[in-house]
């Protein structure tokens, strides 16, 4: 099934053109099409090696796109490496921080290494979260970690954040925290925000947009609110009128196996046939429809 | 960069505070062994050029006085303590400060997850790169500096009467040789943690290479730059031990402990020779008599007849040396070469950052 796009006709934070990124034998990326919206919070979503940490590594010039290119705020990093750096925050996978050094430290080095890094606006950040600054962090909790990460991402006053499974390690409380403190800073200078995770219910609050990759291919790429409302959920062969069936997989409970539809572009009425009988689909029921669809649904049955 | 340069030595504190420990233990050492010596006070009339005689049977053994001191000198200057310090702690720092600081300055950050941190901040991965290799070269230099110098102050110590600067008796791990040995190891090793992104690895191969580098550098040095300045031993005008009329004879020849030599070459009849020197002995030698065995069985002796004939000059091999008072010259040349190769390594790191992932 080739991707469904949607993306909005805005001014493009970060754009992907036929990106693909290989390592040896194994295809992380094949042929990505991609466009996020300036000032949208997108959640990349997929499974664990679908190729997200590799799509935002390509972004901050990590990686070398095999074919294709991307392009971050109109630069593409590979060849302007510096110039495209400036303009993206990063939060890495893993709440990378120097253990030797105090948060104060951190903030003090981002400085010197990036010219426009805001210090006071990544301290006050801090501050509010009562994150001590002469702390070493080494010694702060994996959520301190993580927002002490998110600080310096913020501190750059970078246009676009690539946020690489931040909130992987991160329990609900801390994960919580994490998404405010990043929804505020988004809402209030107007960046761009792809947050990549392989939790629906991470996301789900926080973002506005839905990129699904799975197997290094966009499976889907609209607003949220059109996730939702394009596709339904039933557990009978008979699709709703007009739509197509993207893949099925176990349902809650282990039970069923569930199908999601996606309805035709303009939506059919709810009076349709079949469609008021099928259920409205969550995000999760989205992603794991879209998922099972890229694994063909091999091996789906219920004992 | 003040700010880069403080938090560098910050974030690798345990490096940081290993490396500066080490030198000043080894300059502390030295410095009190120079004293240890120095408090002997030997006497100048002790001292006969660039040794003193201490060996008892040799017409110029001095007086019982002096021949206390110079048993208790001999017994500091020849010691175990002076031998360890000399050849395992000052000949092994550079190489152990280079390879302690330099492998873990990108290699820790690639394995401990903090360079996309730094990378995703700095438009050029170079310049964060430079700027540590700045703070490791502000840390090494004067620390090794530090310990070079003591190390001179202990060389001239030991050796009496002579200017350590005008020697080239240890002259490898002493004195600004001990620093660009340390930039050497500094900078290869810190290569080698940017190629393989490992410290462990990148330690054990550094150890490697630098152990090789040292074994073979005089090897290398005698064979390649060092023979066109090198001068025949005889031609020293100041050497004592020179024959007046300039000649030498086989296994005659002078030695100066200040001397480096380069290499060896044998003559015959004053013109170099390639021969078999066991050959032509075996052609040329007198004859010699039977050896005579006592009714033990064992030989009492071998009696050459030598006849009336005037001593044989065979082919006799002389050394080609540089002389002490080409010190500084010759210093200047091997730290030369051990900049460049300093400077070519921090290239390769340069580069090669600039290229890798940092994961």
């Amino acid at each position: 099934m080739g991707a469904e796009s949607g993306a909005s006709n805005g001014t493009a934070a970060l754009a992907a053109h036929g990106l693909s990124k290989r390592f040896r034998k194994k295809v992380a990326l094949d042929g990505v099409d991609l466009t996020i919206p300036v000032g949208s919070v997108t959640a990349l979503v997929g499974p664990n090696g679908a190729g997200k940490t590799t799509l935002i590594r390509v972004c901050m010039a990590f990686e070398r796109p095999n074919a294709g290119n991307v392009e971050v705020d109109g630069v593409d990093p590979w060849k302007h490496r510096g110039e495209a750096l400036r303009r993206v925050g990063y939060v890495p996978q893993k709440p990378a921080v120097y253990g030797g050094l105090s948060v104060e430290d951190h903030l003090a080095m981002a400085r010197s290494l990036h010219p426009g890094f805001d210090r006071d606006y990544a301290r006050r950040r801090l501050e509010q979260l009562a994150i001590p600054l002469d702390q070493r962090a080494d010694t702060l909790s994996g959520g301190q970690a993580a927002q002490l990460g998110l600080a310096v991402a913020l501190g750059t006053r970078a246009k676009v954040l690539l946020l690489d499974e931040p909130l992987a390690n991160l329990d609900p409380l801390a994960r919580r925290e994490f998404i405010q403190v990043l929804l505020d800073a988004v809402r209030s200078e107007g960046s761009t925000a792809l947050l990549s995770s392989h939790i629906v219910t991470d996301v789900e609050d926080a973002c506005d947009r839905l990129v699904i990759l799975g197997g290094g291919k966009i499976r889907l790429d609209c607003p949220l609110e059109e996730a939702q409302r394009t596709h339904r959920l039933t557990d009978a062969d008979s699709p709703p009128a007009g739509a197509t069936a993207v893949g099925s997989f176990l349902g809650r409970g282990g039970q069923k196996i569930m199908t999601l539809w996606r309805l035709a572009p303009d939506g059919a009425p709810d009076g349709a046939d079949g469609v008021a009988a099928a259920e409205a689909a969550s995000l999760e029921d989205v992603v794991l429809g879209y998922l099972a669809a890229g694994r063909g649904n091999a091996g789906l049955q219920l004992n | 960069m003040l700010t880069r340069i403080w938090l560098t030595l910050k974030q690798h504190r345990f490096e940081t505070i290993a490396v500066a420990a080490l030198c000043l233990i080894a300059a502390a050492a030295a410095l009190g062994e120079a004293y240890r010596l120095n408090s002997i006070q030997l006497p100048a009339g002790c001292v006969i050029g660039p040794r003193f005689m201490s060996f008892s049977g040799d017409p110029s053994v001095p007086s019982t006085a002096c021949q206390l001191a110079s048993d208790k000198f001999n017994a500091i200057a020849y010691g175990t303590d002076i031998g360890l310090l000399r050849y395992v702690l000052l000949g092994l720092l550079p190489f152990i400060v280079g390879i302690l600081f330099g492998a873990p300055l990108v290699a820790k950050e690639i394995e401990q997850g903090t360079a996309p941190l730094s990378w995703a901040l700095v438009g050029s991965r170079r310049r964060w790169l430079f700027g540590k290799m700045l703070a490791a070269v502000l840390l090494v230099v004067p620390l090794l500096l530090v310990a070079g110098l003591a190390a001179d102050v202990l060389q001239g110590a030991s050796s009496p009467g002579l200017d350590p600067h005008a020697t080239f008796e240890n002259f490898s791990s002493r004195g600004v040789m001990v620093v660009f040995w340390g930039l050497a190891a500094l900078f290869g090793t810190v290569a080698l943690g940017t190629l393989l992104g490992r410290t462990l690895p990148a330690v054990i191969l550094a150890l490697v290479v630098c152990f090789l580098a040292r074994g073979f550098w005089d090897v290398g040095l005698n064979r390649t730059v060092l023979p066109p300045l090198a001068v025949m031993q005889s031609e020293n005008p100041q050497d004592p031990q020179n024959f007046p009329n300039g000649q030498m004879m086989y296994g005659q020849y002078s030695w100066s402990s200040s001397d480096l030599n380069v290499y060896y070459r044998t003559y015959l009849d004053g013109k170099p020779w390639d021969g078999d020197q066991s050959a032509w002995w075996n052609e040329h030698q007198p004859v010699q008599t039977t050896v005579k065995l006592d009714p033990s069985g064992l030989p009492v002796g071998v009696a050459v007849d030598i006849g009336t004939t005037p001593q044989i000059q065979g082919p006799y091999t002389v050394p080609f040396v540089i002389h002490g008072d080409r010190y500084w010259p010759i210093v200047a040349l091997e730290s030369g070469i051990l900049l460049a190769g300093s400077l070519l390594c921090g290239a390769v790191a340069l580069v090669w950052v600039d290229r890798r992932r940092p994961y």
